[in-house]
C-alpha cells in the first residue's frame, strides 16, 4: 500500500479545472517522479496534497488515514514535508536558523528533540555547512533550494515532496542533489519529485505519473513511461529527448 | 408606515453616501493593491477646499464644485500617486499601512492648520435643506435625492468603465501583473495614476455630499472617520467587487438609520452604539467574510532588521538608563514628568515592535489596549481615597492581566486574518472602543450593580506605589518608566534570540513554509497578540498615572495611529525604533508646538513665524511617515547601520565621547542651557555615522567580475566572491580544477 495516495482528486478555480480526478501513490523507500508539461496541476496537486488548497472532490490519505479536511500544520505532524517551486525561505533568518526553526517547531508541538545536535547533522547531510552562517538572501538559488529540503528533512519526515528542487541548479549541485536523494529513499523516506530535468526524473525514480491538463495520462517505470506514445505526444516530444539523454548517459 | 418609508429613504441616502466613498477606495486598491487609509482625509480636505470657495471666498456654488469635484479631486489623487503611491511596490503590508496613515494624519494636521479647529464652519444642503419634495406621502430633501442620483450615477459609470472601455479593463488586471501588462502595451502606472484621480474624486463628492446630512458643521477628525465608516461597506466587496460593495453600502446605511430610529431611547447605551454601528459591522464582516487561504508566496519585501543579541540589548539597556538618569539631572520637575510620560507611550510602542516587527501582525489601536488596562486599574486597582490614594502592584497586575485577556479575545476572532484585514479589524475596535466605552460616561444599571465605565469622561489615576518606591516624585517615575522599558526590551531582545522568536520570524516571513513544518498558526498569534496587549496595557496604564488624568481623547484612534507610523518611522524591528516613536508621539507634538508658542509669546514681533514653524513640524512628522515608503527599514536601521562603519575607529568614538562628556559637564554647571546641549549632541550623533561613511568608503573599490583578471590581479578574495555568486560550492576542488585548466 503506497504511503501517500490521492483518489479522484479534484480541484477548480472557478471554472477551470486544475486537477482533474487525479489518483496516484507514492511508496515508501523510493522516489517517485510527477511529470508534466506547465500549467498540468502539478504544483496544485502538492497544494492540495499539502493542505494549502481544498479539493472540489476526492480524498487525500496519509499512511491509509484521510487526511483530506486535515490543517497543514495537522498533516506535517503526521509526517508530510514538501519544498516550494517558488522559494519560501525564512528571509529574515539565516540558512541555520531556517533550518533550526522547524526544530523549533518540532519542540513546541511536545516532541523531544536536540534541535542544535539534529540541526547540526541535516546540514552535515545536506552539505551546507559552508553557508550556515549566511543570510538565506546572501544564498545563490540552487543553495537555497537544498536549505528548503534540509529544512524539510528537520521534521523527520515520513512523505517528502519537491517542487521542482533542481531547478536552479548547477550541474554539479544537482549530481549531489541526486545522490542525497537516493540516499534518502534508501532509508526509506517515500519522495515524491516534481521536476522538469527528465534525465534526472528517469535516473531516480521508480515510478512516474504523468499529468496533463490537470488528467493523469500515464503511470509507471520509466522505461513505460518514454514508450507512452500519449506521454510522447504530449509532454516529452517527438524526437524522444528523454531517451536519447538517458541512453547517453546509461553508455557514459 | 409612513415613518417607515421615511426611514428606509434616509437609510438608502445614507448608503448611497457610503457606496460613493467606498467605490473610491475599492477603485484604488483593485489598481495598486494599497488599502488608502487616506481616503476619509481627502474627502475631509476636498470638502474644506469645497467650504472655503463657496463660503468663505463667496463663489457661486457650481463653479467651486466644479474646480473641487473636477479639479482638486482629481490632482490630490494624481499627486498621491506620482509623489508616493509608486513607490510602494514590494514594501511590506505595514508599511503600506503606514504610509497612507501618514498621508491621512498629515492632511488632518494640515486642515486644523489652515482651518482654525476652534472656528465653526457649516455647509448648507444642495438648493437648501428647506427644498423638500413629497413622494407618495414622504416627504425628501431635494439635497438627499441628489446623493441617490449621484449614487446611481457612479455605479453605472464604474460599471461602463469596467466593461466597456479598454483602460477599465486593464485596471482589473493592473494590480496582479504590472509586468505582464507592460508587456501588453500598456503603462501600469498611467492606468494606476487614472484609478487614484478617480478614488480622490470620489472621496471628495462622499465628503461634499455627506457633511451636510450630519448636520453640515465641519470638524476634521469627525469628517475623516465619518468616511472611514465606509471601510465596512468596501469590506463587504472584500475589496474587489463594486456590485457587492453598493450592497454593503446600503445594508450599512439602512441600520444606522433604522437603529437610530427603532432603538429604546431609555436604552443607556443606545446612543453611543449608533455611532459604533459600522465599525462593529467592518469588525462583523471582515470575521464572516471568507478569507482569502495562505498564500504560496513568501513576502519579499526590502525591510531589513537586523535583531541584537540579548547581551548587546542588556548593554544598551544599561547605557540608556545610565544616560536617561544623567539627563534627567539637567531637567526641572515638569520636563521630568512629561519626558516621563514619553517613556509610558515608548513602552506602548514596544508592544507593536514585538507584534509586527517581530511577528509581522499589525495593531492600529495600541492605545485602545492601554485604555483597558486604564480603567481596569481605576476601577479595582486602587487603594485609599484623595491626595492618598495610591495605584497598587496588584492592581497594575490585574490590569495587565486583563488586557491580555481582551486583546486575546479581541484577536480570537481575527486570528484568520492577516496583515491587512487584522489592521482593520484592530482599528474597528480601537474606533467601537472610543465611541462604545470610553464614552460611557452614563450610569448603568446591570444585575443590580450600578456603574458607569468611564465616569465623568476623566479617570483620576494615582501614581503607582510599590514598598518604598512612590511614583509620585516625577524623578523615580521616570527611571521606573526607564528600567522598565529597559527590561522588557532586554526580554524582546531575549526572545527574538529563543526558538519561540525564530518560529515568530518563520510566521512572518512565509506562513505557508511555517505551516508546512507544522507551525499552528493560529495558537502562534493567539499568544504573541495577547502577549503585546499586555505590554501595551502595562504602558498606558503607566501613561495615565503618569499623567494623573486621562480622557477618552488620550486612547483616539488618531493618537494611536500617530503611534504606529513614528514607532515604524523608528524602525519597527528595533526596540530604539519604539523609543524613538513613543518619544516623539507621546510628547514630541506637545514639546514642538509649546516650545514654538513660548517663543511666540516672547518675541510678540516674531509671532506668527514661530507659531507657523511649530505647525509645520507637526506636519513635517507625517512627511516623515510617507517618506517611510522610501525607506521601509526605518530611521534607526539608517542610524545603526551608520554606527557599522565606525567599527574599529576606535579615536573617533573615544573623542566623540569626551566631546559629549564635556558638553555634559558644561550643562550641569548651567554654563550652557539644555537647548544648546541637545542640539549640539544631536550634531554630534548625526555627524559621527557621515564621519565613518567617509572613512570607510575610502578604501572600498570592488572590481565588476567581468573586469576581474583584466582590470586588477584575479585575487583569492575576488575567486571567493565569484564562487560565492555562481554558487560553486568547494573552494578547494574549484582550486585543484583551476590548476588542471592551466596545465591544459
Amino acid at each position: 500500500m503506497p504511503l501517500l495516495e490521492t483518489r479522484d482528486v479534484t480541484v477548480r478555480f472557478g471554472g477551470n479545472t486544475a486537477v482533474d480526478g487525479v489518483s496516484i501513490g507514492v511508496e515508501a523507500g523510493c522516489v517517485t517522479g510527477l511529470i508534466g508539461p506547465n500549467g498540468a496541476g502539478k504544483t496544485t496537486l502538492f497544494n492540495t496534497v499539502t493542505g494549502l488548497q481544498r479539493p472540489a472532490a476526492g480524498r487525500v490519505l496519509l499512511d491509509g488515514a484521510d487526511v483530506t479536511r486535515l490543517a497543514p500544520a495537522g498533516r506535517a505532524r503526521l509526517g508530510l514535508a514538501r519544498t516550494f517551486q517558488r522559494l519560501e525561505l525564512f528571509l529574515s533568518l539565516s540558512v541555520r536558523d531556517n533550518v533550526r526553526v522547524a526544530g523549533d517547531i518540532l519542540r513546541a508541538t511536545g516532541r523531544t528533540v536536540d534541535v542544535e545536535k539534529e540541526t547540526d547533522r541535516v546540514l552535515a547531510r545536506t552539505g551546507l555547512e559552508d553557508i550556515a552562517h549566511l543570510e538565506v538572501s546572501a544564498i545563490p538559488t540552487g543553495r537555497a533550494r537544498v536549505v528548503e529540503v534540509a529544512r524539510a528533512l528537520m521534521t523527520a519526515p515520513r512523505v517528502l515532496l519537491l517542487d521542482e528542487p533542481a531547478s536552479g541548479q548547477t550541474e554539479r549541485e544537482t549530481e549531489a542533489f541526486a545522490a542525497l536523494l537516493t540516499g534518502l529513499a534508501a532509508e526509506g523516506l517515500a519522495i515524491c519529485l516534481v521536476e522538469h530535468d527528465l534525465p534526472l526524473v528517469m535516473r531516480l525514480c521508480t515510478t512516474i505519473h504523468v499529468l496533463d491538463y490537470g488528467r493523469l495520462i500515464a503511470s509507471g517505470t520509466p522505461k513505460e513511461i518514454r514508450e507512452s506514445p500519449e506521454v510522447v505526444a504530449a509532454y516529452i516530444g517527438t524526437e524522444e529527448i528523454g531517451t536519447e539523454e538517458v541512453r547517453r548517459e546509461e553508455v557514459a | 408606515m409612513t415613518s417607515f418609508l421615511t426611514f428606509t429613504i434616509l437609510g438608502l441616502v445614507l448608503g448611497a453616501v457610503y457606496a460613493i466613498a467606498a467605490s473610491g477606495l475599492v477603485l484604488t486598491y483593485t489598481t495598486s493593491g494599497i488599502f488608502n487609509f487616506a481616503h476619509g482625509a481627502q474627502a475631509m480636505l476636498g470638502t474644506f477646499l469645497y467650504w472655503q470657495l463657496t463660503y468663505g471666498w463667496g463663489w457661486p456654488m457650481w463653479l467651486s464644485l466644479v474646480v473641487v469635484v473636477g479639479l482638486a479631486g482629481p490632482a490630490m489623487g494624481a499627486l498621491l500617486h506620482m509623489l508616493i503611491m509608486r513607490g510602494l511596490r514590494e514594501t511590506a503590508d505595514v508599511t503600506k499601512i503606514v504610509v497612507t496613515v501618514a498621508i491621512m494624519l498629515g492632511m488632518v494636521y494640515l486642515s486644523q492648520w489652515i482651518w482654525h479647529p476652534e472656528e465653526a464652519r457649516v455647509t448648507e444642503m444642495f438648493f437648501g435643506a428647506n427644498a423638500k419634495i413629497e413622494l407618495g406621502g414622504v416627504v425628501v430633501r431635494v439635497h438627499e435625492l441628489v446623493c441617490l442620483v449621484v449614487a446611481v450615477a457612479v455605479a453605472i459609470g464604474l460599471r461602463l468603465l469596467f466593461t466597456r472601455t479598454r483602460a477599465g479593463v486593464v485596471m482589473r488586471g493592473a494590480v496582479d501583473d504590472p509586468d505582464l501588462l507592460r508587456l501588453n502595451g500598456h503603462d501600469p502606472d498611467r492606468i494606476a495614476m487614472l484609478s487614484w484621480a478617480m478614488g480622490s474624486t470620489l472621496a471628495v463628492l462622499a465628503g461634499i455630499l455627506v457633511t451636510p446630512i450630519g448636520g453640515g458643521a465641519l470638524e476634521a477628525n469627525q469628517l475623516t472617520l465619518l468616511v472611514i465608516d465606509a471601510f465596512a461597506a468596501a469590506m463587504f466587496g472584500r475589496l474587489r467587487s463594486i456590485p457587492r460593495t453598493f450592497t454593503g453600502a446600503m445594508v450599512l446605511g439602512m441600520t444606522a438609520t433604522y437603529v437610530m430610529a427603532y432603538f429604546p431611547t431609555d436604552w443607556t447605551w443606545a446612543g453611543n452604539l449608533r455611532v459604533s454601528l459600522p465599525m462593529i459591522i467592518l469588525f462583523v464582516v471582515l470575521i464572516v467574510l471568507p478569507q482569502d487561504r495562505l498564500r504560496v508566496a513568501a513576502v519579499r519585501t526590502r525591510e531589513r532588521y537586523r535583531p541584537p543579541t540579548p547581551r548587546s540589548a542588556a548593554v544598551w539597556g544599561a547605557a540608556l538608563v545610565a544616560a536617561v538618569f544623567l539627563l534627567a539631572l539637567l531637567l526641572d520637575d515638569g520636563s521630568i514628568t512629561t519626558f516621563a510620560l514619553g517613556m509610558t507611550f515608548a513602552i506602548v510602542a514596544l508592544s507593536l515592535t514585538l507584534l509586527t516587527g517581530y511577528a509581522g501582525e499589525l495593531n492600529l489601536a495600541p492605545l485602545s489596549f492601554g485604555a483597558v488596562a486604564t480603567i481596569t486599574g481605576f476601577h479595582f486597582g486602587v487603594t485609599g481615597s484623595g491626595l492618598a490614594s495610591r495605584l497598587t502592584l496588584w492592581g497594575v497586575l490585574l490590569a495587565v492581566l486583563v488586557t491580555a485577556v481582551v486583546g486575546g479575545l479581541v484577536a480570537l476572532p481575527a486570528l484568520r486574518l492577516r496583515g491587512l484585514y487584522l489592521a482593520l479589524a484592530t482599528m474597528a475596535f480601537g474606533v467601537f472602543l472610543s465611541n462604545m466605552v470610553l464614552r460611557d460616561t452614563t450610569e448603568h444599571t446591570l444585575f443590580g450593580v450600578t456603574f458607569s465605565i468611564f465616569p465623568n469622561g476623566t479617570l483620576i489615576v494615582p501614581p503607582l506605589q510599590v514598598g518604598p518606591f512612590d511614583l509620585r516624585d516625577p524623578r523615580t517615575l521616570l527611571m521606573t518608566a526607564t528600567v522598565l522599558f529597559a527590561l522588557i526590551g532586554v526580554g524582546l531582545a531575549a526572545l527574538r534570540a529563543s526558538g519561540y522568536g525564530r518560529r515568530l520570524a518563520a510566521m512572518k516571513d512565509s506562513p505557508a513554509a511555517a505551516a508546512m513544518l507544522g507551525q499552528n498558526l493560529v495558537k502562534l498569534k493567539f499568544g504573541v497578540f495577547m502577549l503585546s496587549a499586555a505590554i501595551a496595557g502595562l504602558g498606558g496604564l503607566l501613561m495615565a498615572s503618569a499623567g494623573g488624568s486621562v480622557s477618552g481623547d488620550n486612547f483616539a484612534i488618531m493618537s494611536s495611529l500617530a503611534l504606529v507610523m513614528l514607532t515604524v518611522v523608528g524602525g519597527i524591528g528595533y526596540i530604539s525604533g519604539a523609543l524613538f516613536g513613543g518619544l516623539v508621539s507621546g510628547v514630541g507634538f506637545t514639546i514642538m508646538v509649546g516650545t514654538f508658542n513660548d517663543l511666540a509669546t516672547a518675541h510678540p514681533s516674531m509671532e506668527s513665524i514661530y507659531k507657523t514653524i511649530g505647525q509645520l513640524l507637526v506636519v513635517a512628522t507625517a512627511l516623515i511617515g510617507m517618506g517611510v515608503g522610501k525607506n521601509p527599514s526605518g530611521t534607526v536601521h539608517d542610524i545603526v547601520e551608520g554606527y557599522r562603519t565606525l567599527r574599529g575607529a576606535r579615536a573617533l568614538l573615544a573623542g566623540a565621547a569626551a566631546v559629549e562628556a564635556v558638553l555634559y559637564g558644561l550643562a550641569l554647571t548651567g554654563v550652557i542651557g539644555n537647548w544648546w546641549f541637545a542640539i549640539l549632541t544631536a550634531c554630534l550623533v548625526m555627524a559621527l555615522p557621515v564621519a565613518g561613511r567617509m572613512r570607510a568608503a575610502a578604501p572600498v573599490r570592488r572590481t565588476p567580475p567581468e573586469l576581474a583578471g583584466v582590470a586588477e590581479p584575479y585575487s583569492d578574495e575576488l575567486r571567493e566572491r565569484l564562487d560565492r555568486e555562481l554558487g560553486l560550492p568547494a573552494r578547494e576542488r574549484m582550486a585543484k580544477e583551476a590548476s588542471v585548466h592551466a596545465v591544459a
